[in-house]
């Protein structure tokens, strides 16, 4: 009886095909970090992202799935600085300390990022996140990319050792196209420079930082708490007096608060993604770029 | 200048159209015994949107508005069926599992279109602040057209007519409850539904003095509400709702002081603020006595009231301790905050910074966080030691008192014990 087990479980082992069982099992949280992962590992990767996109990843429900898909993964990538909180309880229901923090195939993508906004423990007046370790949306700086890849390729070099080489040329070939077209959204967005903006969410300081955009305020204070009266007429005061055209929403976020702002402050909403798949044309990391970069320029033109 | 006024007041002019037509539902769905039958109802309409949104109709488009439409008009067949059903169990227990049984799946089909949910949060929380006068011109017809309907049915809608009667009743309800949901939110509408109706059959039996008293009480809340979410920075919605509950909560105050015996309502009043303060006051001795190291509320916020009360229980040097503890803590969080604006203003002004500047500032900043941190360790640790050493003295203080306040007289029980 064993035996004819082994037999079936040899023969199904031999039918399948060869390339899913060499290919290395990775889990990111964001779709950000799973197109990343993707550019560095190239064919020899599969890798998942727990996070749908479209879906706000600072409050994901995990389902049981994503117990299996972590059973299953030898490299775990994360956001971490607090964004995917939610992931530490879902590791140690998955029971394995080799992608659990201080494994092997542990990677925390924010390693050496030069984090902005930290506030320590206390929550800054009106920053929108409640955390003190910093604002977490680092991916949105191009030049980021640079050290998540980094992170990411020291993973890979150590799970399997044999390809480091053609990891290492991955990167290096997605680093230059990345840095090409890096030169590109900043000659589009130069004219925007110092441009007055005001948000729905402060996802973009990193952003902000690359291309020289002015994100003066933003409309949600503490995530799930709806605005109060002066905040508002304080954004529409501002908006008011530096003249402020663009208001920028992301596609998860509530359309009426937003609608709201712009039509009384006579400013147009511009939607951009802040996570590759979040718009449909943002397929990824660099078309992701690609769409934001596009839609401030139209938006800028249009006025 | 724009003062934040200029558009407080069409929320509170929604806020007016709501309370209007709500207070009168409410009327009526205290008698029939259905509290909960607008949180159903405005959940089946969100299931319905979410149903819309899967199959890939655009949100605010008469596709999704039909689906939802379509959804509480089903909801309202089922709804007028639960009073036939309901001889055993009771008619609220069948509305409590439509409620539950439609959010949840709402959250399955979440899911499958992702842009669903924002739509379910928006629905839970709403956001009266951003309604406009394109809603009131929206909704003041409607609400005529159903209360003009329920005026001339009055006869048949009283929940004791046949069962099509129920179902022009919940279905009228349900097109009111879909577009007031999501003007001000689920909580908003729960209370322009039952408080201004409580309070109105409380102090009245005839259903037109019944609506002039809620239509009043209603308003004048609303008003208030507003106001506190302008005068305080508050979220206006939840601004409104606890002021309905306090306006509730001045109503029951007065009722027996109304209505009933006064004498008896005033003793009764009395010996429960005294029952209150004697539980606080001996919970807290406890507290201390058991755990000094744990956080005190009444302390911490008599100390938050009177900061020198510090003084009392602090030694010479201890105090020295945590002033400078405090200052160095603030002095930190300064210099932090100097820090963040200076990158902040930099990613636009003068000359940018390079990656390695912005990464030693980025470090910085964690230092000042720690030390931050380190010196409100100092700070949570000297007051710590300090009650751990008043402990007894202050726990058999607290505890005396709150003998003090218990109303139970003390001399008759003296009296009583020897025997």
């Amino acid at each position: 009886m064993a035996l004819r087990f082994a037999l079936i479980a040899a023969c199904l082992a031999l039918a399948s095909p060869g390339y899913a069982q060499d290919r290395i099992q990775v889990v990111t949280t964001t779709t950000d970090l799973r197109s990343l992962t993707e550019a560095v590992g190239g064919e020899r990767v599969a890798a998942v992202s727990l996070v749908p996109a479209n879906m706000d990843a600072e409050d994901y429900q995990p389902k049981p799935q994503d117990v299996l898909r972590l059973k299953n993964a030898r490299i775990l990538v994360r956001v971490g600085l607090d964004y995917d909180l939610w992931i530490d309880r879902l590791l140690a229901q998955s029971g394995k300390p080799d992608i659990s923090r201080g494994g092997p195939g542990y990677v925390d993508a924010s390693f050496a990022i030069a984090v902005l906004e930290l506030r320590g423990m206390s929550v800054g007046p009106g920053d929108g996140h409640a955390h003190g370790s910093g604002n977490p949306h680092y991916w949105l700086d191009p030049k980021n990319a640079e050290i998540i890849t980094g992170t990411i390729l020291e993973a890979l070099a150590r799970i399997d050792p044999a390809n480091a080489a053609s990891y290492e040329a991955n990167r290096l070939a997605f680093l230059a196209r990345l840095r090409a077209k890096l030169a590109e959204w900043e000659a589009i967005l130069a004219p925007l420079k110092g441009m007055p903006i005001v948000a729905y969410h402060n996802s973009w300081p990193y952003f902000a930082r690359r291309f020289r955009l002015d994100f003066v305020a933003f409309i949600e204070t503490k995530p799930g708490v709806p605005p109060s009266p002066s905040h508002l007429a304080g954004i529409l005061q501002t908006m008011h007096a530096r003249g402020i055209r663009i208001v920028v929403r992301e596609p998860h976020e509530p359309e009426r608060d937003v609608a709201f702002v712009a039509s009384k402050a006579g400013a147009s909403i511009v939607t951009l993604a802040a996570s590759v798949g979040a718009l449909p044309q943002a397929g990824d990391y660099i078309s992701l770029f690609d769409a934001d970069v596009d839609a401030l320029r139209s938006a800028a033109g249009a006025r | 200048m724009i003062e934040p006024l200029v558009f407080l007041w069409p929320s509170f002019l929604a806020a007016v159209c709501l309370v209007g037509i709500h207070a009168y539902f409410g009327i009526q769905v205290l008698a029939r015994k259905v509290i909960f039958v607008d949180l159903a109802l405005a959940q089946i309409a969100a299931l319905g949107a979410t149903v819309a949104f899967m199959l890939g109709h655009p949100a605010q488009s008469p596709a999704t508005y039909g689906y939802s439409l379509a959804f509480t008009l089903l909801a309202a067949v089922l709804l007028a069926f639960t009073r036939a059903w309901g001889t055993r169990v009771p008619q609220e227990a069948l509305i409590g599992v439509i409620y539950v049984v439609a959010a949840a799946a709402a959250i399955l089909l979440i899911d499958r279109a992702p842009q669903g949910a924002e739509h379910l949060k928006q629905i839970l929380t709403g956001n009266i602040l951003t309604s406009g006068l394109n809603d009131v011109a929206i909704i003041v017809p409607l609400y005529a057209a159903v209360g003009l309907l329920h005026w001339l049915l009055r006869r048949r809608l009283t929940g004791t007519e046949p069962l099509i009667w129920d179902f022009v009743f919940y279905a009228s309800f349900g097109v009111v409850v879909t577009s007031s949901v999501a003007i001000a939110g689920v909580l908003l509408v729960f209370s322009f539904l039952i408080i201004p109706a409580a309070i109105g059959v409380m102090f009245a039996s005839s259903l037109a003095r019944q609506l002039a008293i809620g239509w009043i009480v209603g308003t004048f809340t609303s008003a208030a509400g507003v106001a506190a979410s302008f005068a305080f920075d508050l979220p206006t919605g939840a601004a409104m709702v606890c002021s309905f509950g306090a306006a509730l909560a001045v109503a029951g105050l007065l009722y027996p002081v109304l209505r009933g015996n006064r004498q008896s309502a005033l003793c009764v009043a009395i010996a429960t603020a005294r029952w209150i303060a004697a539980a606080i006051l001996a919970g807290s001795a406890f507290q201390l006595a058991a755990a000094p190291r744990a956080d005190q509320p009444l302390i911490d916020i008599v100390e938050y009231v009177v900061p020198s009360l510090r003084t009392l229980y602090l030694t010479r040097t201890e105090e020295t301790t945590f002033v400078d503890a405090s200052e160095y803590a603030e002095r930190y969080h300064r210099e932090a905050e100097q820090l963040n604006d200076f990158e902040k203003r930099n990613r636009t002004e003068g000359k940018a910074l390079d990656d390695y500047s912005v990464a030693r500032i980025s470090s910085f900043l964690k230092s000042y966080g720690e030390m931050r941190k380190g010196e409100q360790f100092v700070m949570g640790e000297v007051r710590a030691r300090a009650r751990e050493r008043i402990r007894w003295g202050v726990s058999l203080g607290l505890l005396a008192s709150a003998l003090l306040f218990a109303p139970v007289s003390w001399r008759q029980l003296w009296a009583r014990a020897p025997r």
